[in-house]
């Protein structure tokens, strides 16, 4: 915090000093970041057989920000930079509503030509079970048009498409090159601090990584990998202590035929979680192994991959199953609704777009979860309990205009939850894309339609006078991208998730452990369908206004059936 | 643009082969333990699906006999068995969280859980369980209670001991004898104290020097912390002031007297709780109290029990508190624990 506090307060004579130079050796100092303008515009209509008379129907909010980075080079192994964001709420004025925030700083260079490292803001990420953020429920498949608000809120938490979490701490990596035997001994570590003490009860939190991959060739490259999310004991009055630690061994091997190239990949670990001076605590340890083979046809673009995963119901990895939403948290449109004030259940259009939701930060415990959403990943590929395999059929080639990707999960619990018998998961997923104006030469504007498909299937017989577990959810997406004049785009969109059924969902303990089950029942649809046009002033710029319709018709909710119309209008311009 | 025979029979190959070794060495198990409590448990329809049962009928726990309890049912459930002695109204308490109910969870061996404690009666039983209206019943005939081993100094079923030194004011009310009237908290009769004294603390007491059992101190084993002092009292309702004092006098020196700078240890008992309760103390917990308070030791200050020499009842009361009232009952050294009655 203290160097974050110095390099504030330095950067702008930083800036100064360097301006001088600017003018002689280019690209010394740089501005980079980010201009927007959101107005959300939204209409709620509730089907209640009493009017809402308590709930204000019509809700405006939007904002006005810019994000300015200085990104200065003082010499060629060092970089420092820092980015404020000025926002400005609409209806704020001479300062009311204005914020100022540091949203990102840091220092990255080369010590002695050797080791590169980072200071203070760092983008982290190392396997899918060690680290990685995974994306959140039904969003990641939304359209274009829908997406456009996804991605706002995903720019501003740091949820990168490269699943990194964002961290502060110190990062630093080296290689060492060989000339015999093996290519390249790569070491990555980083530490950074998850959460401060207050003195009392809550310890420093920290979580550190290491990566050490060893690259033999081209062909053969094998990796070990230690991740810890840990509380440093002495820094609070609280005797007890968190440890989570995970360890896991990398492998990925490639054997070039003369027309497919084959790849296996895999990776395999335990993890140990455990509380210091804390009698009631349990100490748990799990294990998971996940293999795949896939094959590639260069020729026709073809790409099938079958993986095989065995995840334990003890294995625990803060930095890989944390959830970028949290279900325990309320939206802010519209939070409580009808004359009794009820609170809202989240739907899909909060997922998209409110930022009370997002989690910035490693949790220590598996996360609540929406079943209706997802129930056979909820915390991404390293969801414990989990065992069997998933088939993906995928056609993407240079030249053709259709993408496609198909798959089909197998799996099944490794431990039943309140009975011997195990839960079976199924779940198909198709992802397609068509590049329409690549159909016909002489088209130079672009057309691209795209659609998704997902179906979820739960199963559990029902066993004696317990019933059984039957939930489906189906996620239908389709959207239309055309430019209709240069430059101008018509966006349509339409989205819908039906789920129907019954689930026992897990209540747990501080601990994660499992002390009671809760009876949950869902029936369900919610449907959203959308158009806008979007103006592309460049590729880093647009201007879009687009008006959705939002249908929720949950038999069983709290809530009665309610549509939210929702007009946005969004600016964005990145520089 | 197809792909030839050969190279899709290798990739399918491939993929086959990897899935069918993965699958043998994961040979997806399902662990044989589950997470989290029983949904059976949870939400499955309670019935009983074995009767409840006892094993042995009548039961003499004077020999050393046990009985127990069997029942099944569909899940697992937080079940109560309770016994009531339908002379005495003791009442015997065993519970549990199961789906059966057998000797491990389910004997008993004749002990009390709400005194008074069991004499040779007919005693209900009944099964009840936590949000179930079920509730089973059967009855067991006791024809023997059990023994407890240990020094009694007196049970007063057959008379006061001649030996003992007793001494009552002369207040008004007073009552200071042997009575059957209403439950004991053993047996048939219990020793009934109180009246009114408005000038002194003491109503009445009871010297029991070792002498009166035959010896010049009480048999019982040198190491204080093995012995107990275990004693039954009956506090009336409607009176909140009784006090009972026990004093323990030790012969530090063996010269067969008792004087003023040798061991003298109290146990006060200011009575809270209603009805019949028992009272347990480790001899070597026993403080030196002078006027009710702790003080320092007035002889060697080593609890000594096999040098007891004589212990005392005294029945006390505020002067200005009007009628206090006490019953007495089942005065019992034990050794290793307290008495389980």
């Amino acid at each position: 915090m203290r160097t974050s506090l110095i390099l504030i307060l330095l950067a702008p004579a930083l800036v100064l000093l360097t301006s001088r130079v600017h003018a002689q050796e280019k690209r010394k100092v740089t501005f980079t970041g980010l201009g927007r303008s959101v107005f959300y515009g939204d209409d709620l209509r509730q089907d209640t057989p009493v009017p809402d008379t308590v709930t204000a129907r019509k809700l405006h909010s939007g904002h006005v920000l810019v994000d300015v980075g200085v990104q200065i080079r003082p010499n060629a192994n060092t970089e420092v930079l820092g980015m404020v964001r000025v926002r400005n709420d609409y209806g704020g004025f001479w300062g009311s509503g204005v914020t100022f925030d540091v949203r990102q700083l840091y220092v990255k260079g080369v010590i002695g030509n050797i080791i590169r490292y980072q200071l203070g803001d760092i983008n982290y990420r190392m396997t899918r079970y060690t680290l990685w953020n995974p994306d959140q429920e039904v969003v990641s498949s939304m359209p274009l048009l829908f997406a456009q608000q996804a991605d706002l809120l995903n720019y501003d938490h740091f949820y990168n498409f490269d699943q990194a979490w964002r961290q502060q701490g110190a990062s630093a990596e080296f290689g060492l090159v060989f000339s015999k035997w093996i290519d390249e001994l790569q070491v990555h570590a980083m530490t950074s601090r998850i959460a401060p003490a207050d003195f009392v009860t809550t310890h420093d939190r920290l979580f550190s990584g290491l990566s050490i991959s060893l690259i033999q060739s081209k062909y053969l490259r094998a990796g070990l990998n230690y991740a810890n999310l840990y509380d440093v004991a002495g820094t609070s009055r609280n005797p007890v202590s968190f440890h989570n630690p995970v360890l896991t061994g990398t492998l990925h091997g490639e054997v070039p035929l003369k027309t497919v190239r084959l790849s296996i990949d895999a990776e395999s670990g335990r993890s140990r979680t455990y509380y210091r001076e804390d009698p009631q605590a349990p100490e748990i340890t799990g294990q998971f192994t996940e293999a795949s083979l896939t094959a590639v046809h260069e020729k026709t673009g073809i790409r099938i991959t079958a993986l095989a995963k065995m995840i334990d119901a003890q294995f625990r990895s803060p930095g890989a199953q944390t959830k970028r939403i949290r279900y325990d948290a309320a939206p802010i449109a519209y939070s409580r609704i009808t004359n009794d004030q009820v609170l809202r259940p989240l739907n899909m259009v909060d997922l998209m777009r409110e930022s009370t939701l997002c989690m910035m930060q490693l949790s220590p415990s598996l996360m609540q979860f929406a079943p209706r959403y997802d129930n056979i990943t909820p915390y991404g590929d390293a969801t414990p309990n989990r065992q069997g395999t998933v088939i993906t059929l995928a056609y993407e080639k240079k030249d053709s205009p259709v993408r496609l990707e198909a798959s089909r999960s197998d799996l099944q619990e490794m431990r039943g939850e309140g009975t011997l018998r195990a839960r079976t998961f199924t779940r198909t997923d198709i992802r397609s894309e068509l590049l329409v104006h690549a159909l016909f030469a002489d088209w130079k504007k672009h057309i691209t339609l795209s659609g998704s498909m997902r179906s979820d299937q739960t199963n559990r017989p029902e066993e004696g006078r317990v019933q059984g577990v039957d939930l489906r959810t189906q996620l239908y997406s389709a959207g239309l991208e055309a430019e209709i004049f240069t430059h101008l785009d018509l966006l349509v969109g339409f989205q819908q998730i039906t789920y129907q059924g019954t689930e026992f969902t897990a209540m747990r303990d501080a601990y994660s452990q499992i002390f009671n089950f809760s009876e949950y029942e869902v029936d369900g649809t919610e449907t959203l369908t959308g158009a806008g046009i979007r103006y592309r002033f460049s590729d880093s710029a647009f201007v879009s206004t687009q008006w959705n319709s939002f249908r929720n018709n949950d038999q069983l909710a709290a809530v009665s059936p309610y549509t939210m119309n929702q007009l946005v209008w969004v600016f964005q311009m990145k520089f | 643009m197809g792909i030839s025979n050969e190279v899709l029979t290798m990739i399918i190959r491939s993929i086959i082969s990897v899935l069918l070794v993965i699958t043998a060495l994961s040979g997806c198990r399902v662990d044989e333990e589950f997470d989290g409590p029983s949904l059976n448990d949870l939400y499955g329809d309670f019935a009983v699906i074995s009767p409840l049962q006892i094993s042995n009928d009548p039961v003499d726990f004077s020999t050393g006999e046990t009985t127990a309890f069997t029942a099944e049912f569909t899940k697992n459930i937080s079940w109560t068995l309770r016994i009531t002695g339908l002379e005495t109204g003791a009442i015997k308490e065993i519970s549990d969280f199961s789906n059966t109910l057998d000797a491990s969870n389910a004997t008993w061996n004749g002990t009390t859980t709400l005194l008074p404690m069991f004499r040779p009666e007919l005693c209900a039983v009944e099964l009840t369980f936590d949000n179930e209206p079920d509730t089973l019943r059967d009855t067991v005939l006791v024809t023997g209670v059990t023994n407890h081993p240990g020094l009694l100094l007196s049970d007063f079923e057959s008379g006061t001991n001649p030996g003992w030194v007793t001494f009552s004011q002369s207040g008004a009310n007073m009552s200071f004898t042997i009575d059957d009237e209403g439950a004991s908290a053993q047996g048939t009769h219990y020793f009934d104290i109180g009246g009114t004294v408005n000038w002194d603390w003491l109503i009445a007491l009871i010297h029991m020097p070792a002498v009166a059992y035959g010896g010049t101190t009480f048999n019982l084993s040198e190491n204080p912390a093995e012995v107990f002092f275990n004693s039954m009292l009956f506090k009336p309702s409607d009176l909140n002031n009784g006090i009972m004092l026990f004093q323990f006098r030790e012969d530090d020196n063996g010269d067969g007297a008792y004087s003023n700078n040798e061991d003298m240890y109290s146990y006060e008992i200011a009575m809270a709780e209603n009805g019949w309760n028992q009272y347990s103390i480790r001899y070597a917990d026993i403080p030196t109290l002078i006027n009710g308070q702790p003080a320092a030791a007035l002889g060697n200050g080593i609890h000594e029990p096999h040098k007891l020499m004589q212990v005392s009842a005294l029945f006390l009361a505020n002067p200005n508190s009007g009628y206090a009232n006490a019953y007495l009952d089942y005065l019992l050294f034990t050794e290793g624990s307290p008495l389980i009655p």
